[in-house]
């Protein structure tokens, strides 16, 4: 039944169907084509064989190692971001509200701008390099430029408040009486960190890897300009089918492939949450 | 006084590195030396080249057309759903709200390719209003969770009382509801002005050859290694985002101060 009130649901219901969900229906129906590799004239077969193609090495072997840098890059994530937000938890007042303040403002400067950044810092001759030589690891300092720990250093810095945010506000809510107690019981402070603190901590834990991992699965920037074109991401790999190539249906088929395990992922953690707040 | 822990220590590096690239990109913006291997004396050159470089002026005014028509789409789009949500039954909410989700949650990278079959298969020519569209569609979900967010500290008291009183829906909205929200509305109109404005994979997939951002401009001029000039623009950038930001960040704590305090009153009304 339409009613005066559901007119006001329609400019979202028009823009969103028209530009968010047919675009995506699009791209189901071309990952099922044929492309003319010469007219670049687009077949409809309902042919598996975009799909096929993925797990050809040639195709597979780059996108595994996508999702490793992705994966590597949120556990840098994590690794980095628990110590900043635990410390975060543990002040109070201004001290905290101001290292909130630290810990976003990089973040509201230009994304482009922040990448960049770093390439002054991780090309050759530049300060990472020359720290490198002066502990005696690199070598004739070259620079870690264009290598995937470099896609995955950008990553971090770019990425990091979305993991300290969540992890914060998990931290914050744990009851210091209960870390005391296990302490009065006889724990150790680390027996105690392990025991208490991470499984309270875990829906943070979740939803900061949730909010970092998606993004950087289909990041397409950071790999521009730190890859160098040799390191690519998933996203890059996609965006490259269809912006270089011209092969709409594999690059379809690639972005249907990338949604649904990320549709999963979501599941997966959406259900951790459940299970971590029932225990909490 | 207790020594530093060791997790103190840990975030006081991590935070410092967080500043460490930004400073340097300011340091060298002012750089004399060309290669900036080294310092060569201090300079503004860098910024009067970039402030006087036609490219750089017409990426500046196309993004700020891109960010002024999306955040006028999006507000509209944003003000009317957050009202619908409102008294919208809890299933069809439940749905909306998935929806809305899924808009910010799906990488940019996937439905702005999407987008990009879409115009490609029914020949739309690329440029200004397609960004817009992609645009759109992210920035409004922003803003319709901001402007939720705001209605659900409210109740329909005032809104019913000048309906009661004789006021047609659309002099209740701009006397009564739209005072109300406002703080939301002009926060989530910086924010998603920001967001645009700094967008790089949209703009560069649906720009074409005919629109070029001032993101995509810095891109692509990274790419060919023109860095002098990249760190002026990037610091003046950097600075117009972070003010935004920094603003927003304002409205929406005092917006949220002032609700806490109306609510505090409220409950001691009871």
């Amino acid at each position: 039944m339409i009613t005066r009130r559901s007119i006001l649901v329609v400019p979202t219901v028009v823009w969103a169907g028209i530009f968010f969900f047919i675009p995506l229906g699009l791209l189901i129906f071309y990952s099922f084509g044929q492309i003319d590799i010469f007219t670049f004239d687009v077949t409809w077969g309902w042919t598996f064989e975009n799909y096929q193609r993925i797990i050809d090495p040639l195709y597979f072997k780059p996108i595994m190692r996508g999702v490793g840098i992705s994966l590597l890059a949120t556990s840098m994530c994590l690794v980095i971001g628990f110590p900043v937000a635990l410390w975060m938890s543990r002040l109070s007042g201004i001290a905290q509200s101001l290292l909130l303040v630290a810990v976003m403002v990089p973040f509201w400067a230009s994304f482009v701008v922040r990448t960049y950044a770093l390439v002054n810092l991780l090309s050759d001759g530049g300060p990472v390099a020359d720290a490198l030589q002066a502990v005696g690891v690199g070598n004739g300092a070259p620079g870690i430029m264009y290598t995937p720990l470099a896609v995955a250093i950008g990553i971090v810095y770019s990425y990091l408040p979305l993991m300290i945010l969540p992890l914060f506000v998990a931290l914050e809510r744990i009851d210091p009486s209960l870390l005391q107690a296990s302490a009065d019981l006889g724990a150790s402070s680390f027996r105690g960190f392990r025991r208490v603190t991470l499984p309270l901590a875990a829906p943070g834990i979740v939803a900061g890897c949730v909010l970092v991992g998606i993004p950087a699965t289909g990041e397409y920037v950071i790999p521009a300009i730190l890859g160098g074109g040799k390191t690519l991401l998933v996203g890059n790999v996609i965006a490259d089918q269809f912006l270089k190539l011209g092969d709409y249906p594999f690059g379809s088929a690639l972005a249907v492939a990338l949604m649904l395990a990320l549709m999963a992922v979501l599941v997966i953690a959406r259900s951790r949450l459940r299970n971590a707040e029932d225990v909490a | 006084m207790r020594r530093p822990s060791l997790v103190a220590v840990i975030a006081i590096t991590v935070v410092t590195l967080l500043y460490a690239p930004i400073v340097l990109v300011i340091i060298n913006s002012f750089n004399a030396d060309k290669l900036l291997v080294a310092w060569g004396g201090f300079t503004t050159e860098w910024y009067s080249e970039a402030l006087s470089d036609e490219r750089v002026r017409n990426a500046f005014m196309t993004s700020i057309k891109v960010a002024l028509l999306s955040t006028a789409f999006s507000l509209v789009i944003a003000i009317t759903a957050a009202m619908w949500t409102r008294r919208a039954l809890a299933g069809r909410r439940r749905l909306f709200d998935a929806t809305t989700f899924l808009r910010i949650i799906l990488p940019e990278t996937v439905f702005a390719l999407g987008l990009f079959l879409l115009f490609a298969r029914y020949d739309i020519p690329l440029g200004i209003p397609a960004i817009v569209i992609g645009h759109v569609v992210f920035n409004s979900a922003y803003a319709t969770i901001i402007i939720q967010a705001r209605f659900s500290t409210m109740d329909t008291t005032l809104e019913s009382a000048a309906a009661d009183l004789g006021a047609p829906p659309w002099r209740v909205f701009r006397r009564v509801t739209l005072p109300l929200i406002l703080p939301a509305v002009i926060a989530a109109s910086l924010l998603v002005f920001s967001f645009s404005f700094d967008d790089v994979v949209t703009s560069l997939f649906l720009g074409g050859t005919n629109a070029e951002t001032l993101p995509v401009l810095l891109l692509g001029m990274i790419r060919l290694h023109v860095t002098p000039e990249v760190n002026a623009i990037g610091v003046m950038v950097m600075l117009t985002t972070t003010a935004l930001f920094a603003v927003a960040a304002g409205v929406i704590s005092i917006r949220s101060a002032a609700g806490a305090r109306a609510s505090a009153k409220q409950g001691r009304a009871t």
